[in-house]
């Protein structure tokens, strides 16, 4: 690529690092907030069996630096953050940071994966659609969406796992990567993908949003131009009506799939961050919960980031705003 | 990014017809769809509360264990220790019904509020309004829902507050959209050349002729949101627990038994889920295109 066609891209990148910093920074301050408002403290939760006395938990508290004034407690966790220091979890001891990355990743591919999934069911849909308009199969494929988007993910996840084990008797019974050196373990991996793809409860909206993007650019004059001297209208249509909403739409649902994640890797005993934020929460052990949610926070900016960044190659107008 | 849910057009524009006229026919079937359900729901929540059921959710008969539907004395068959189903789904519904009136109050007047400032007044308020949207879009829900329920307690009532305040931003984008759009009309002009007093324009003249069906749009989503949530909470095992029955945690009770073969148990509270949750959407969105004039053909 020419340097003169980078020059908007890192400007939009700055620009954006700039913006992400300020809400990673916000969010911190929630997790914050919320963890300073609870009552209870996780130390007295910890503590209140080991240390008899008060002035024992207070000298702890003390000394595990808990006992400030909040903005002091807030810069100092922060700073700790940026150094990589997640502090460590009240229930294993382990440091966060370690569990988060290992987690982390196996939710990445997870969600990743899903994204896929969806696409690869919306986009069709949503392509014949705005093709073809209204029509019988394409009301019946939106009435379809609109089922799948209502189904509780959870008990997709049943039926698919019921399927697989008894039905085609592919996995053993018991589940977890116990069982994945058997021949089909790679499907076994694919399971929770299709489940969290198909059930996260956006695809009606994202096949809503793609259709409408691509019939509002089918309609603009230049698509018209393109038809009237015989050029591709696909190649024509396909940045403005299919590459910006397709990255749009998955830059703002990937807290959705997040979330949905919590959901599915309890289901399938998957690995990932959202398991573990589920035992953390039920543990109510504080270090891990706040660096998942910041974790997941750093995701979600991420997808922004690449989502802007796209949108800046196909126009990079885009930059000068 | 764009808001993709941003309204266009205005009631106005169904030119002199009642608007059901107007509709187009599977927007009148959606609406139709949804409204059975709401009514289903509310009809289902006042018998709930006055206890007036088929059978006690919590008598036990070991003689009829997950028995299917159809049974005699049992519309919708048994759970795994003989409860009747059909009353347990319809007690189940306690557990959302008014939390989620919260999670929509909260949504609705915090979002108002915002959407007004944001659009009335702009500047300022609209900086802070977009950072706060992408702050809040920026988690997760359930994320931060397991963050609330750690710091606090698994209550329902603290989770819908944090349903509530997540969907705040929605509700302020379009009515700031709205707003945005309605101060290039002339009315609103006339308003001001009149000397209404701001109140009256804001409260009367934009809210309640022009937002109004906006809000109940939102009011509707922001349900089929709030049952999503508390089912998947449920399920995960906060919020309600056993005996009380919750359509959450009665699928994931009922899963124990799928791998054996029995599925009614915990399909039957599955499918209630599925299909209140679309009546809410098919209602929120055939209301949508009905009523704000968004459709594209």
């Amino acid at each position: 690529m020419k340097l003169s066609s980078m020059r908007p891209i890192a400007l939009v990148l700055s620009r954006e690092l700039v913006i992400t910093a300020l809400l990673l920074t916000g969010v911190s301050f929630v997790v914050f907030v919320i963890l300073y408002f609870s009552p209870g403290d996780p130390f007295s939760v910890l503590l209140e069996g080991q240390m008899p006395t008060e002035e024992a938990r207070a000298g702890v508290r003390e000394a595990m630096g808990a006992a400030k004034a909040w903005y002091v407690q807030y810069l100092s966790w922060l700073v700790n953050m940026l150094q990589g220091n997640f502090g460590t979890s009240i229930r294993t001891g382990l440091p966060v940071a370690g569990e988060l990355i290992r987690t982390g990743l196996s939710t990445l591919m997870l969600t990743i994966g899903s994204m896929l999934v969806t696409l690869m069911l919306a986009v069709p849909i949503a392509l014949y659609s705005a093709v073809r308009g209204t029509n019988r199969v394409s009301w019946t494929l939106t009435m379809f969406a609109y089922v799948v988007s209502a189904l509780p993910v959870f008990w997709l996840g049943y039926i698919v796992i019921y399927f697989f084990t008894h039905k085609l008797g592919l996995f053993p019974m018991a589940f977890g990567f116990s069982g994945v050196e058997r021949g089909f373990g790679w499907l076994y991996f694919l399971l929770p993908v299709f489940v969290l793809g198909v059930g996260n409860g956006t695809i009606s909206e994202v096949i809503r949003f793609l259709r409408e993007e691509m019939s509002r650019v089918m309609a603009e004059d230049y698509i018209r131009t393109a038809r009237a001297k015989g050029a591709s209208v696909w190649k024509h249509s396909f940045k403005e009506g299919l590459l910006i909403p397709v990255t749009e739409i998955i830059a703002s649902k990937i807290p959705f799939i997040l979330g949905g994640a919590v959901i599915v890797e309890e289901v399938f005993s998957w690995p990932g961050m959202g398991r573990m934020a589920l035992q953390a929460a039920k543990d109510r052990d504080f270090p891990v919960i706040m660096g998942i949610a910041i974790l997941a926070a750093v995701f979600v900016r991420m997808g922004s980031l690449f989502q802007s960044v796209v949108y800046v190659m196909v126009n990079p107008r885009a930059s000068k705003e | 990014m764009k808001n993709y849910t941003q309204i266009s057009g205005e009631i106005g524009d169904l030119s002199g017809l009642p608007f059901w006229k107007k509709a187009d026919a599977v927007d009148i079937a959606y609406v139709s769809y949804g409204l059975l359900i709401v009514t289903l729901v509310v009809v289902s929540y006042i018998l709930g509360a006055f206890n007036l059921l088929p059978r006690d959710p919590q008598d036990i008969d070991l003689e009829l264990m997950m028995a299917p539907p159809g049974t005699v004395g049992h519309l919708l068959g048994t759970d795994y220790m003989g409860r009747d189903m059909l009353s347990r789904l319809i007690v189940g519904i306690q557990a959302y019904f008014l939390p989620g009136f919260l999670a929509i109050a909260i949504a609705l007047t915090f979002g108002t509020v915002l959407g007004v400032l944001a659009g009335y007044r702009g500047g300022r308020f609209e900086t802070a309004i977009t950072y706060f949207t992408n702050l809040v879009d920026s988690f997760p829900r359930l994320v931060l829902i397991l963050l609330v329920i750690a710091a606090f307690k698994p209550d329902i009532y603290y989770i819908m507050i944090v349903v509530g305040l997540t969907n705040v931003p929605v509700v302020a984008s379009l009515i700031k959209g709205k707003i945005q759009f309605l101060k290039q009309k002339n009315f609103i002009e006339a308003d001001m050349a009149l000397g209404l007093p701001t109140r009256t324009i804001i409260l009367k003249h934009i809210l309640w002729h022009n937002c109004r069906s906006l809000l109940i749009i939102q009011a509707t989503l922001g349900m089929g949101e709030a049952i999503l949530m508390e089912t998947s909470l449920s399920y995960l095992g906060f919020g309600v627990q056993e005996p009380t029955p919750s359509w959450g945690n009665m699928v994931q009770v009922g899963a124990n038994y799928f791998m054996q073969g029995k599925f009614w148990p915990s399909t039957a509270p599955a499918l209630a889920i599925l299909f209140t949750i679309l009546g809410f959407h098919l209602l929120g969105d055939g209301l949508n295109n009905i009523l704000e004039g968004k459709r594209n053909r």
